[in-house]
């Protein structure tokens, strides 16, 4: 990368600005992706070369994980106690607490268990908002059109076509619970606003202030704390699913970080809502996600079988915090532009429709940085976001904005007075498992819902389709899950699909020794057997 | 700028890091083990609290560690996550008197009347919300106000802790949060389009023009 334009001289063209308006070339998207966006550079993939998706292209590092050995093997079972449940939940964000709320209302007994605490999640970090079709000039035709075509087409009809029918019923479920969204005034009965999202035909995205998420999340975590028939386990991750005689999932293998033990769950279903990827820092991005998303239930689920989709798909959100260096990959919210905040090159000049899909936007930025037309702030690069004119041409917006002001307060600026350095951070998996309707996937007693699954959203989400999406199906597998309750109890609990996996890895010539799940992110020093062990 | 490393001490241990680092990831450039009371980085999950003491203050705050950066003398004591000793659940949907409101909050968290105003809530809390007045105002029957308090509450219940009463303030908080939508709110537009579906008003049309492309397979 060029360094681009230096601080002081971009500051000043910056605040000289350019009077041109500007026209944007759409002709060439499709250009511009292949030439810049990560997920078209023929470096970044590899082909798979076991399991499902054998023969399909993946990005590199996730390959890596998806084709390792297991952490455990037959001997760490051994003595281990045997929980029994109905539905073993695997994750604690909003589709886990959603899949855990329906399935108790089905009558099913719920375990949900979570390597960190309940909350710690994505979710709770999310901030525009969640779409829903409720607009009077809106239909959840458009919502479905938008969500296709976002997605280049490539998304499963029969899954977006029941996720925006489910939207408003999503919106209802979740003001019972006692989620407040914004609405147009304070009367209670006053339509809720509705914002516009990039690539959209209507506006549609509800919210709460800039923390979406975080309203969502508090409320899901009292409803799913208080709840009977959840029992919630913190500080367990799961390290190994379970199959029966016929590979069927059976439960899990969990580990108890305190008392340093496994532990195996039977359950009649399980659902793994383990979320993404972003902290495996694909291509060596930034992330903007929470700790603990380093695609567990991927590598779990690939193992036992269950096919995966668009493993080569990844968003990268146009605006991550570029400077300061600590702060890198934290996001500022798609609502900023969505409110009108335009980008700017280190020249003072707009170089992309702000409100185009993500991926256009975000491979628009790095055009510019390659090209040299960024701005070099000490070493780290990216273009401006342009909160100060935002907020002279609507004065007062910023202060809606609450986690944006406390993003600059802790990056040392004012948004009204400067603009946020920006770069694109990775956010959010595109593909996954490969799910049906109920959130069922190809391995019996299985079930995804969440980021872990693909086909929703092609290979581009819309912003405010994640929240959606999480409720929608977080929904479909508890009742789903729930349902298999009354079948018999597995008799036995193995890990022979380990050992077949491990035959398969030896005949492809893959190492033995590279152990996954990843767990926690490289850099927090966690070693599963130095920890057992007690070394650690 | 100066990059000579910095010293803290974390649970009695040197930790030694680059400037410009958070507690968290000085402990991590150190080589430490810390995989738990972490979360989303982002300051709102409440999952990272801890107690700190700068090298010139008297003070003892609590704060995130992922938020907090390093300086050199600081020391850092994590709080892991603790079960609660005092608790008060409830089931949102057995809030269904409007009349009662007031009444049924106050009988769910008896303990707020008894508030000693010790303003221990205020200092623990990390995003400096006026927790104290927050309750204070939900026992009097403002729930809306009390409500607006508690809006930025990110429930690392911290004040929950500190609380003498066993109050559990943050929850209190979220309480009357809840139940003012669960209760109240019917918007306009949302109750139109659910009318609508239904009805069954709303025809879907999966081969629309725009719902395919040429290119499709």
């Amino acid at each position: 990368m060029t360094n681009g334009v230096p601080y002081e001289t971009a500051w000043q063209n910056y605040q000289t600005g350019s009077s041109d308006p500007v026209q944007f070339d759409d002709s060439s998207k499709e250009s511009l992706l292949k030439q810049f966006h990560p997920d078209y550079q023929t470096n970044t993939t590899t082909t798979l070369q076991i399991g499902a998706n054998q023969g399909d292209v993946c990005q590199r590092q996730l390959a890596q994980v998806l084709q390792s050995n297991s952490l455990i093997d037959e001997v760490d079972l051994a003595g281990a106690s045997i929980v029994d449940t109905d539905v073993l939940i695997i994750g604690g964000g909003g589709a886990g607490c959603a899949a855990a709320l329906v399935a108790t209302e089905n009558d099913a007994r719920v375990i949900l268990t979570t390597k960190l605490r309940l909350g710690d999640c994505n979710t709770v970090m999310a901030e525009g908002g969640l779409q829903a079709s409720v607009g009077v000039d809106d239909t959840p035709q458009q919502h479905f059109e938008d969500t296709l075509r976002a997605g280049y087409f490539k998304a499963d009809r029969k899954l977006v076509s029941q996720m925006v029918m489910d939207g408003p019923d999503v919106v209802r479920w979740l003001i019972q619970l006692g989620m407040q969204f914004d609405q147009e005034s304070e009367d209670p009965f006053a339509s809720l606003s509705l914002k516009r999202a990039g690539g959209t035909s209507a506006p549609r995205i509800l919210s709460f202030r800039d923390y979406t998420g975080l309203e969502m999340m508090r409320v899901l975590r009292e409803a799913v704390t208080y709840r009977p028939g959840i029992e919630v386990w913190r500080s367990k991750p799961v390290v190994e699913l379970l199959s029966n005689e016929f590979g069927h999932c059976a439960g899990a293998a969990v580990y108890d970080m305190r008392h340093r033990k496994l532990m195996l769950v039977r359950a009649h279903a399980v659902i793994l809502a383990t979320g993404g990827i972003g902290r495996m820092h694909l291509n060596a991005f930034p992330t903007s996600n929470h700790f603990g998303a380093t695609g567990d239930g991927l590598v779990l689920a690939y193992r036992l079988g269950a096919k995966l989709r668009e493993l080569d798909s990844f968003q990268y959100h146009p605006t991550g915090v570029s400077y300061p260096r600590h702060l890198a990959g934290s996001l500022v919210s798609e609502a900023a532009r969505s409110a009108g905040a335009t980008l700017l090159n280190g020249l003072g000049e707009r170089f992309v429709d702000e409100l185009q899909p993500r991926d256009v936007v975000a491979a628009s930025i790095i055009r510019e940085c390659e090209e040299g037309r960024g701005i070099d702030w000490d070493g780290q690069v990216g273009v401006w976001l342009d909160t100060p004119r935002l907020e002279q041409q609507r004065p007062g917006i910023l202060q809606r904005f609450g986690s944006l002001r406390h993003l600059a307060h802790k990056c040392g600026h004012d948004p009204a007075e400067k603009p946020f350095l920006v770069y694109p951070t990775l956010h959010y998996q595109n593909g996954g498992v490969v799910i049906q309707r109920n959130g069922s996937t190809s391995v019996p007693g299985l079930f995804c819902a969440g980021e872990v699954t693909g086909g929703i959203h092609g290979r581009n989400r819309l912003m405010g389709n994640a929240l959606l999406e999480i409720m929608s199906f977080g929904w479909r597998a508890g009742v789903a899950a729930a349902g298999l309750r009354h079948n018999a109890p597995h008799r036995r609990l193995t890990i022979e699909h380990v050992h077949k996996w491990q035959r398969e890895l030896t005949l492809a010539g893959l190492p033995l020794d590279n152990h996954g799940p990843q767990l926690y992110p490289d850099y927090a020093n966690f070693n599963l057997r130095a920890h057992i062990a007690g070394e650690i | 700028m100066d990059h000579e490393p910095i010293t803290i001490d974390v649970e009695g241990r040197s930790v030694t890091a680059s400037p410009g680092r958070s507690i968290i990831e000085a402990v991590w450039e150190a080589g430490h083990v810390h995989v738990q009371g972490v979360g989303c980085l982002g300051g709102v999950c409440g999952s990272c609290r801890a107690i700190i003491r700068r090298a010139d203050s008297t003070e003892v705050k609590m704060v995130l560690a992922c938020e907090t950066l390093i300086e050199a003398g600081m020391q850092v004591t994590f709080v892991p996550f603790l079960e609660r000793l005092s608790d008060h659940p409830y089931q949102i949907d057995s809030f269904k008197d409007t009349w009662q409101l007031v009444s049924q909050v106050n009988q769910t968290f008896p303990e707020a009347a008894h508030c000693r105003h010790c303003g221990g809530c205020d200092s623990a809390c990390p995003k400096g919300i006026k927790v104290e007045r927050g309750v204070n105002l939900a026992v009097e029957g403002q729930l809306g106000a009390a409500g607006d308090i508690f809006e930025t509450c990110i429930m690392c219940n911290l004040c929950s802790h500190i609380c003498p009463e066993f109050i559990d303030p943050n929850h209190l908080g979220l309480l009357v949060r809840r139940v003012v939508p669960s209760l109240v709110v019917r918007p306009f537009n949302l109750m139109q389009r659910l009318n609508q579906l239904e009805r069954g008003e709303l025809y879907f049309d999966y081969e629309a023009p725009e719902a395919s492309t040429e290119e499709r397979d």
